[in-house]
Parts: structure tokens; sequence; C-alpha cells
């Protein structure tokens, strides 16, 4: 028996690879042929051939990119410029009453002034104190404001990447979500946005990419709609320029 | 699986859903909408079938080399820091899974939705050793609070109603709460965010593992199973050997095809790719990263033509929801831990019992609205036919049933014999034949004069009537028209160039 | 060149008059149907129950039948789909199984024969009555026959077509299904028949007698006058042929 929990996972590991060849040796010899060792040439790698080409206008995306978000139940904001936003969440966070607010670590949101533009409440920046539990911070607030990192306009998504400074936490467990779209982070279809992640490589990935296409939602009684079941029940898109 | 068999036969379950007067509507209901719902999306879409073609041929290049990505996936899971383990059979994974629990000192398990889970009664298990396993899902919350196992894929608890489901919740609630879905589903978000927050692992399925990046992807609509790998301190994901695809740029054809083929959605509205436990200096996301690959009978199915391609299946569950008979004994009366069409041919294959699970393979009309529906097009209306054969080739089959097929060979592999029967049946029927159509309910005919009238065999035959027929024929027939005739030649050189076949191979 | 009729074993004993009528249709467009008496049944109850050794003695009958013909027209899309099965039941039988690639190759449902090869779409009909239509599985999801029959309907005379609401799921016959699990196939029928109820329609019609046989029978059970016959029927009474 290991001693520590480091060692136990150690033992563990040294399971797993041994195990690794006989388990994978035993595909092989079920599908009749010697494993192979080179990558095998796919003959058909995403999306038809005719899918690739398709692509919106700008202003199409942001039309059908709101289109499809408010058919969720999301809600939708045009906005011309980084001050309207901070109006904007200004303005809701009043309306609303929100008085505690967690916002990613990005330059971008730190621009905003939202705290200078929310006296009344605590605006919290991911991850800038190691003393607290930035979990329970966030479930604990009012708003969760994060930029996105990219959108497809074809299904209505955002992507969100983790990373030190951006939180998974901030736009899974707040109550409102509110997300900062700038307009050149918007493509058309769901594969552009994919391939990003292949042209990157494993070891430029973060630990978490979450695509976010609305409100928490679930039908799973009565087959009845219900939204904000676990995640923010009310989403806000802000796409700005 | 097998441990868990439900009682009795596919027939016996089947009578007990039919008299189940709210479960055959509230199946219908939930069935007719998702089927729906997957119509127009697909609709939306457009070139359906290219899409579905694309996704079928992706699935099956990569389960036929799926050594390589397998192993693929592993060493870079691995090198994304996941501790990756190989459960050959179902009590493997559950030793493995337990072990990990044991050595976390976890007290509770916050699980999303996990097929593979329920595969392997895990929950069950983990009870066993002191571990609360807390179900996540909505519907399956639901069902776990009832002692039940998922009737449906997608939608466990779609045999529920919601005075059922405000009556099980109120208990844990100790308090009496209202049938309405919005306060139900606020009650078990308040109830489960402290459970997320506190639990000392997060349990999740895997609905597609990226082999080149070693990332694993969830689709899910709740935000559950984004809790359950962001909280908790450790990370369990199970993950059947066969959810690989080998890039993130497959995984739009997935995207595309699952969410519209299971709900209707454009994409869910999470979908999240998991690459490695938290890095170092993130804020949240797990400490500990486990993927158990179950094998669980899959590998049987490999290298076997006839069932290699039940492995392409994404759990997406439009078989169920276009299957008529799903429809009206829902998915308890399959028996197993998968139901409807996809149930009635992986459970017996993964098991690879099909003496046990004889009976579910003739739960079905083969009317082929599984295979149609199917984003990957696995012939499952073809397979549960072999899977009868099997069981005959076996000597399983059913000795009444071979006697009268035995029957069946003599009489229609020879013309005269056949000719007899058909007049003896003529002459036989005159006992039974009243107004034109037969009514008795007596020895075969039980069954099918239950709810029908059987027809009456007329006075003759065609081929009884074929020679004066076709001499009234011959004296006035007509000339054929010369255009008539090219496009008959027409078709007969096209079937010589192409090799001819026309609707299905 | 030689047309044959493939009957099916359902028809040529319980209903014939399908088989004259496609005779007699034919016979309008110049095509004499010749019927080689050798053939039996598909061997789909067999096929379809997993006896497959017993399916292959039904299935000889009906390549010897056809053998030099050089097409083979069938009032049943899914005796034809069952044809279309030949290949792979003779899989290990190199001698056969050229056969049953070649008979596949020839073997038509009867409307798209009547379509697709010889591009009939009027046959000059008028039957002046409410009509809904059953698309049987086998025929329209399997062998995709689904425009055909539409589009002789449309050139019906007087007929007044009503759509069957879930007109594409099945009607819970399945052969020896509706034998082995009665009580899941009699919900089918009867929420089938329900539908065809719903029309308000007096005929129904459809291209395959096994799917038409069930919802008859079920319909005749619960004193529905709703008239059920084969689309071959209704065109050839139609031009007065019957």
């Amino acid at each position: 028996m290991a001693e520590t929990h480091a060692d136990w996972l150690r033992e563990m590991e040294a399971k797993s690879r041994a195990k690794q060849s006989a388990f994978v040796g035993g595909i092989s010899q079920r599908l009749g042929r010697p494993r192979p060792t080179d990558a095998p040439a796919q003959p058909f790698r995403g999306a038809p051939e005719f899918w690739r080409g398709f692509e919106w206008t700008p202003e199409e995306r942001i039309e059908r990119f709101a289109g499809n978000w408010r058919s969720v139940g999301g809600h939708v904001a045009r906005l011309p410029d980084m001050d309207a936003v901070r109006e904007f969440i200004a303005g809701k966070a009043a309306e609303m009453g929100a008085r505690y607010i967690v916002r990613q670590n990005e330059p971008e949101l730190a621009a905003l002034g939202l705290e200078e533009a929310l006296p009344e409440a605590q605006v919290s920046v991911w991850n800038t104190d190691p003393d607290i539990c930035w979990k329970a911070r966030s479930a604990e607030a009012d708003f969760g404001v994060v930029m996105a990192d990219y959108a497809a306009a074809y299904t209505g998504s955002v992507a969100v990447l983790s990373s030190k400074d951006k939180g998974r936490s901030v736009s899974l467990l707040p109550t409102v979500l509110m997300i900062v779209l700038p307009v050149e982070r918007l493509r058309t279809r769901l594969g552009e946005v994919l391939t990003e992640f292949d042209r990157a490589g494993r070891k430029r990935l973060p630990a978490g990419i979450h695509f976010i296409s609305g409100p928490s939602r679930s039908s799973d009684i009565e087959n009845d709609l219900t939204i904000g079941v676990h995640g923010p029940g009310v989403v806000y898109a802000l796409i700005v320029g | 699986m097998s441990a868990k068999t439900a009682a009795g036969t596919v027939k016996e379950r089947a009578e007990l859903a039919l008299n189940d007067d709210f479960l055959r509507k509230a199946v219908k209901f939930t069935t007719e909408r998702l089927r729906n719902g997957k119509k127009n999306a697909s609709a939306e879409h457009g070139n359906w079938d290219e899409w579905r073609e694309r996704g079928r041929q992706i699935r099956l290049h990569t389960i036929a080399h799926l050594d390589y990505y397998l192993n693929q996936f592993v060493n870079n899971a691995r090198a994304n820091g996941v501790h990756v383990h190989f459960a050959d059979t179902g009590a493997d994974a559950v030793k493995i899974a337990l072990e990990i629990a044991r050595r976390k000192q976890a007290k509770t398990v916050v699980k999303s939705k996990s097929m593979v889970s329920e595969e392997l009664h895990l929950n069950d298990a983990l009870q066993e050793i002191g571990v609360e396993a807390i179900e996540t899902d909505l519907g399956e919350y639901i069902i776990q609070l009832a002692g039940e196992t998922p009737s449906h894929i997608v939608i466990p608890a779609i045999h529920k109603n919601r005075y059922q489901i405000a009556d099980l919740l109120s208990e844990v609630a100790g308090e009496k709460l209202e049938a309405d879905t919005t306060v139900l589903a606020g009650f078990v978000r308040k109830k489960l965010r402290e459970n997320f927050l506190e639990a000392d692992i997060g349990m999740t399925g895997c609905n597609f593992a990226i082999a080149e990046t070693g990332s694993m992807v969830l689709f899910e609509n709740e935000g559950n199973a984004r809790m359950v790998t962001t909280l908790p301190k450790t990370q369990i994901t199970l993950m059947g050997m066969e959810r690989i695809i080998p890039s993130f740029e497959d995984l739009e054809v997935m995207a595309t095809l699952l969410p519209r083929s299971a709900t209707g959605q454009k994409l869910t509205m999470y979908m999240s790719a998991i690459t490695g436990p938290r890095r170092s200096e993130d804020a949240d996301g797990p400490d500990e990263m486990h993927i158990i690959i179950v094998d669980n009978g899959r590998s049987l199915q490999l290298g076997d033509p006839e069932f290699q391609e039940l492995l392409n299946c994404i759990r997406c569950g439009a078989c169920l929801n276009a299957c008529p008979v799903y429809r009206h004994i829902g998915g308890h009366a399959y028996g197993g831990t998968y139901s409807g069409p996809i149930g009635a041919v992986l459970t017996p294959a993964l098991n690879k019992n099909v003496a046990e699970w004889d009976d579910i393979a003739n739960a079905s009309s083969l009317c082929g609205a599984c295979y149609e529906a199917c984003p990957v097009k696995i012939p499952l209306h073809e397979m549960l036919i072999y899977l009868r054969r099997r069981k005959v080739e076996k000597g399983y089959g059913n000795k009444l049933e071979g006697a009268g097929m035995k029957g069946f060979a003599a009489v229609m592999g020879n013309a005269k014999r056949y000719r007899m029967a058909v007049k003896m049946g003529q002459i036989g029927q005159k006992l039974v034949v009243r107004d034109g159509g037969i009514r008795t309910k007596l020895g075969p005919l039980k069954g099918w004069n239950s709810y029908r009238v059987a027809p009456s065999l007329p006075k003759m035959s065609f081929r009884q009537r074929f020679a004066t027929l076709d001499q009234e024929i011959r004296e006035g027939l007509r000339e054929m028209s010369p255009d008539v005739k090219s496009r008959m030649e027409e078709a007969i050189k096209r079937r010589k160039q192409d090799g001819g076949g026309h609707g299905h191979g | 060149m030689k047309v044959s009729l493939f009957i099916t074993c359902l028809s040529d004993a319980i209903y014939p008059r399908v088989g004259e009528a496609m005779v007699r249709l034919l016979a309008r467009c110049g095509v004499r149907l010749e019927f080689p008496a050798v053939q039996t049944c598909c061997g789909q109850p067999a096929f379809n129950s997993g006896y497959w050794e017993e399916a292959r003695e039904s299935a000889r009958t009906i390549l010897k039948a056809f053998e030099d013909s050089d097409f083979v027209i069938s009032p049943s899309g899914s005796c034809t789909g069952m044809i279309h099965h030949y290949p792979k039941l003779f899989e290990n039988d190199p001698v056969m199984l050229e056969k049953a690639r070649e008979l596949q190759a020839k073997s038509y449902e009867f409307t798209q024969f009547l379509v697709q090869v010889l591009g009939v779409t009027d046959v000059g009909a008028t039957f002046p009555h409410k009509v809904t239509y059953h698309p049987s599985c086998h025929g329209s999801r399997l062998l995709g026959v689904k425009d055909e029959p539409m589009a002789l309907m449309r050139n019906v005379k007087g007929l007044e077509f009503v759509p069957l609401p879930y007109a594409e799921d099945c009607c819970g016959f399945g052969g020896t299904f509706a034998v082995k699990m009665a009580d899941i196939s009699g919900a089918m029928v009867t929420e089938k028949a329900d539908h065809v109820k719903e029309t308000e329609a007096e005929v129904l019609v459809g291209l395959d007698m096994a799917c038409l046989m069930n919802i008859a029978g079920n319909l005749k059970y619960r004193n529905e006058p709703v008239r059920v016959m084969h689309l071959a029927e209704l065109l050839a009474e139609g031009a007065n042929l019957l």
C-alpha cells in the first residue's frame, strides 16, 4: 500500500501504463491487424466541403447571433463602445439591485471602471487575492462579467476560455451573466472557432473551454421548459462595436 | 449490467407499460416533441443526409482505427496531467472509482449524467462504502430519489409527472412543495448548489474525447456538468472506449448532429472541452483529474462486420423518439440500461448473452424508423435481425417457432407443396369463416384476433386465376409505345453499367 | 423484354385482385406481365425471425422463378425489399450471390416500375372518393418509394386526397411481431386506425397488402366502414379495368 497520495498516484500510473498496451493491443487484435504506428489518413475530416466556404457578412452575423440568443431566452444589447457597456451594466445593476459583482481579470474589463460606476456594489476581480475562495465569491455574486473569447453566429454561441485570470466560475455561478462580445470576435460557423483549437494544439489549450448558448435550462419535468436550473438563468450578450 | 436484469420478459414488462395510461401519454407527448424538434432542426439546417453521411464516415474511420486514436488520446490526456485508467469490465471500472474515492476520503460525489455510470451501477457501489453519490442532472436527480433507472437516454424521468416529482422533492425539502415546474426546479437548484460546493469528487460521463489534444467534451443544458468539472477538487470521468473522435474540427460535425438529433437544438446551452486538471495558477477546476476508460463489452463488437457500427452511436436518443414500440411501452420495458432500438441491440451485444436477452430483439416491427432517425446511420433494424439469427444459430430459438419455420421452408421451398397448402387453407377455413372474416381467438390467432379480424381466403388464388386472365390479356394487348419501350431498354442498359440497385442496397 | 410478376404469397392467396389489377394496368401500357408459377414466398417471415436456412429454401424459388426475367414487379415494397437482402442471405454462396445481385438490380415495387421505368403517372383513372394513404415502412423508408404513389394519385380524376396524420409511423404489423408481441402490435395498429378515422376518408390505400391487412383487420374489428385497397386496385378500378 502506497504511503502518500502521490505515491499511490504513481503506483496507479505505472499500472495504467502497463495495462495500456494490453488494452490497446486487444483492440488491434479484434480489428484483425497489427497496431498502426503512423497516423491513419483521415478520408473525411471535419464538416462537408460545401459548408466550409459558408460565411455571413458582419452585420448578418450580428443579426443571426442575436436572433439565436433571444430564441433560447437570452438577452442581447448592441452597444457602440465600451463606455456604453459600462453604462449598460451599471444600469442593469441598479435596476436589479445587484450588490455583488465578480469579473474576469482582463484589461478590457478593467478599463470599464465598473468599480467607479458602481460605488454601492462590491466589485471583485477574479483571482487577484490568494486568500479569497474565488469559487465561493462567484457563487454569492449577483452579476458575473466576462469577455467572450470567440462567438459563432450560426449556433448563437460564445466561447469562454479559462486561465489564471479567467475563472470558469465567473460565467457559471452568479445569478446573472454579462458577456461582452466585441464584434470582431464573432464568426459565422462553429467550425471557425473549433479549428482554432486544433491550430493551437494540445500544449496551448486552456483547461476549460466553454461554449455558452444561452441561459441554463431543463425540460426534465414533464418536458416543461425551466430556465436557470444550475447555471445563470439571466444571460446578456453585449455586442460591442 | 446483467446483475440487475429486470424481472420477467419484455412481453410482461410491456404489458405493464401498456396498461399504464399516464406513462403511455407522457412518453408519447415527449417523444413527439423531441422528434418534431429534430425534424424541424434538421430541415432548417439543410443537407441533412450529407451531414449524416459525414458523421458516419468520421465515426467509421475512428472506430476502424480505434487502437491508434485511443492510444493517442491516452498519451495526450496523460501529458495534460490526467490520470488515465483502463477497465475491461464494469466491475473493474467500479473498483478503480471506489479506490479513488477511498484514497480521497470522499464523503460525497456529485455526478452529471453518464450512461456508462448507469451501466456500472456505480451509485450503489459508492453507497456501500459509505460515499453519497448525488445525481445533479434534474431528471437523474428525480429518478435517483425515486430509486429508479432512467427510461430514456436524454430525458431520464420521461415517465414521471409533476405530482409524483413534487411528492419526491417535498420529502427532501421536509415541506410540501407545489407541483409547479419553476418551484420544483428552483428547489433543486438551491439544494444542489450546496452539494456542488461541498462535494469532494465530481463525476462525469464523456460525450466525445478528442484524440489529438486529449480533451474530453461534454454537452448539457443545465450547467450541472460544468459545476461538477469546476468546483470539486477531484474529477473522475467515465468514458466508453469508443467515444473518440480525432480532432476539434470533427467535433463540429458531432456538434451539428448530436443536439439537433437529441432535442432539436442548434447547440446545447453548454458545450465544454476539458483539457486536463486546472493549471497551477488557475483558481478553479479540479486539482486532480481521472479518466476511466471502460470496455465492458464494447470491444466485442470490433471486427464483427455485423455489429462494429454499433460503436458509432453518439447516444442522442433520436431512435427512441422515432420508435413506435418505444412510444407505447417506454424505456423500462426494455429491461436494460439502454432502451429503445439502440438498447434492444446494444444490451445483448454488450453482454454477449443473446440467450438471456432473447426477447428484446423481438420487440421491434423492423420498421426502420430508428435507422432513418439515426444521425450516424446505424442500421439498427438490420442488427435486430442479425441478433435473432444468432440466437437461432446458437440453438436458443423457440422450439415451437423453429418447428413452424421448418414447416415454412418445406412449404415455401417448393411451389407444388405451396399450392397444396393454399388449397388446404381454402377448404379448411370453411369451419371458421363468418361474414368474410375470421374472428376466432383460438390457437395461433389469439394475438392477432384480439385486435383484428383476420381475412379469409378467396375461392381462387391468383395463380389459379392467372391462365384465364393471361388468355384475355394476350387477346387484347396494346402495342407498346416506342417511348415506353426505349425507357425500358434504357433501364436495362443503366443497370448493366452501374451494376444496378435502386433503393437501399 | 420479359416482365415478370412477383405476386407475393399474401397477394396470391388472399388478395388475388391486386395481381389482376397490376396485370390489367400494365397491359394497358403494352406490357404483358408473365407469371412464373415456381415462385412461392420471398422468405421474409423466416429471414426476419432469424431462420436464414429456412429463408434460403424459400428464396431459391424466387431466384429460380425470375432467372431469365428483365424486370420483376411486385405489389409490395416489403417483399421487394426482401430481395434486396438476398445478397446478404447468400453472402457465403458465390453462385447464388451473383444471382441474388442480378435479381436485386431488376426488382421493382409496382409504382416504382410504373413511374420510374415506364414514366407513367396518369393511367386515366377516375375515382371520386375521399382517399388517404399509408406509406408502408419498408417501401417508403428502405426502398425510397415516396413520390411515385403521390404522383399517380394526383392524376386520378375526382380523387380527394386527405393526408394521414403520422403517416410514416409503422402500422404495427412487422410479420411475426404481430403474433409474438401481440399487445404492442395491437396498440400500434389501434393508433394507426385512429388516425385513419380522423381523416374521415372513405378509402385507405397503400402499397403493401400485409400492412393493409393489418389495418383493415383492426378497422373491421371496430366496425369502421373504411374501404382498404392497394393502389393498383384503385387505379384499375378507376380506369374501369376491374
